[in-house]
């Protein structure tokens, strides 16, 4: 997978490669089983620390998302949601409660946002669909 | 060896050459493990710095320690744990690359052979070169490949990438993440001074900025880039009065507003967003904005704390 870092978002290094591999992990981008970069050739690719690269991968291990074998390098877990639903949700309610302030600035109203919303999850769901297809395709 | 003890501890270092103060009560520290950035202007001081730790100066006050030790009382103890690359190489130009680095070698007790190889052929230099007919790149190289070899516990850089082509640099800093902290990344070392930052942006976790042989700002890299924000907002009218005064700096042009906010960009933009903008941004200063920003120093006509309407 290709990692983009942007200095100018103002969030910290390491966050940005958990939420992208995060993000990959959602639509299918990045497979259950599937290998992750190993630390130093991504580190020198991105020609960011490798201590950034380690932090990210053992913020990811934390959170149940990846797994590391020893010696083989680290992997996407087969059923990665580990944390407890309450806690799932906590975490998932600080971002809309951001989007939703967002959308308040902007002036989107209510109906507005949920399509939106709506639109959004529909199209995870298709890039979903794409990356599965295109896996059964490689097996047969 | 006491794991807290940082690897460079630098206390109120001054340093002047005659009458000219180069450095001034100049303080950091540096924990193992970590990628530390000295910033600054040529001339700030940091070249000054790195000689002191290196005990080819000695402080006239102050103190500096590498691992704890005096590099004046314990200079064979601290150069066998350190290696440095200065901003000008110079090597012996009779001997070929091979002779220059079986010499460097013949300092170190220890020296990675594979590395070595690595590296000449990542370069690819020919090791039976002579190096007086190297260019500046390739001494650098040369220079690099030397500084690596040892594995020691701390890598000191001065303004290593400046006067070389963009490929060689990048190569430099691949090298330095890749090879360098090869082994045991938890704990190389790496103290760089440079005016280049952009390139060394990824590699930096914590920085001082000096300015005139002094530290003006000491940050954490990625709390750096939270803390220094650039909001910009256009309004459909004339700029509205808006009390800005808790921003770094202030530029308008026409109905746009321009804010470097220095902590307090949030309130900053819920000020501006009263006044509903037709457009409004955020976005992180890189550090080379922060450096920029820290260092500028503007007439106070420009550097409006408040902005009123004409």
């Amino acid at each position: 997978m290709i990692f983009q870092i942007n200095y100018k978002s103002g969030k910290p290094i390491y966050l940005q490669l958990v939420d992208q591999i995060k993000a990959a992990a959602a639509s299918g981008a990045l497979r259950s089983g599937e290998a992750l970069p190993s630390i130093r050739p991504l580190a020198e690719d991105l020609r960011v620390n490798r201590n950034t690269i380690a932090k990210a991968y053992s913020e990811l291990e934390n959170l149940g998302v990846i797994e590391t074998s020893p010696g083989r390098g680290c992997f996407l877990k087969e059923n990665h949601a580990a944390l407890r639903k309450e806690v799932r949700h906590e975490m998932l309610m600080q971002e809309i409660d951001q989007a939703i302030v967002q959308a308040h600035h902007l002036q989107v109203p209510r109906e507005e946002f949920l399509a939106l919303v709506q639109e959004r999850l529909e199209a995870l769901e298709d890039r979903r669909r794409a990356n599965d297809e295109h896996q059964e395709g490689e097996l047969l | 060896m006491n794991v807290s003890t940082p690897a460079i501890e630098i206390q109120g270092l001054t340093y002047a050459y005659g009458s000219a103060e180069a450095v001034r009560d100049l303080s950091l520290s540096v924990k193992p493990g970590r990628c530390y950035g000295l910033f600054g202007r040529n001339g700030a001081g940091k070249t000054t710095t790195m000689k002191c730790l290196l005990n080819l100066l000695r402080p006239q006050s102050g103190s500096v320690s590498v691992f704890g030790l005096d590099p004046s009382k314990h200079e064979v103890a601290v150069k066998s744990r350190l290696a440095y690359v200065p901003d000008q190489v110079a090597f012996y130009p009779w001997m070929t690359i091979r002779e220059t680095l079986d010499y460097l070698a013949s300092f170190r007790e220890r020296w990675n052979g594979t590395t070595e190889r690595e590296l000449l052929d990542r370069f690819g230099l020919n090791p039976q070169q002579r190096t007086g007919s190297l260019s500046k790149g390739q001494r650098t190289q040369v220079a690099l490949i030397s500084a690596v070899c040892p594995e020691t516990d701390l890598l000191v850089l001065d303004e290593p990438t400046s006067g070389l082509d963009p490929i060689v640099r990048r190569e430099f800093i691949e090298t330095v993440i890749g090879a360098y902290q090869e082994g045991s990344p938890g704990n190389r070392t790496i103290f760089v001074s440079t005016h280049l930052i952009t390139e060394f942006e990824g590699l930096i976790d914590e920085f001082t900025i000096v300015d005139r042989g002094h530290a003006v700002l000491t940050l954490d890299s990625d709390q750096a880039r939270e803390r220094y924000q650039k909001i910009r907002a256009r309004f459909s009218q004339p700029i509205p009065d808006i009390d800005l005064s808790s921003a770094l700096r202030v530029k308008r042009n026409g109905r746009e507003l321009e804010v470097i906010a220095d902590g307090a960009a949030s309130e900053i933009e819920q000020r501006l967003r009263q006044h509903r903008p037709e457009a409004l941004s955020t976005e992180a200063l890189t550090l080379e904005e922060i450096f920029v920003a820290t260092l500028k120093h503007e007439p106070d006509s420009q550097s409006l704390s408040a902005v009123s309407a004409h």
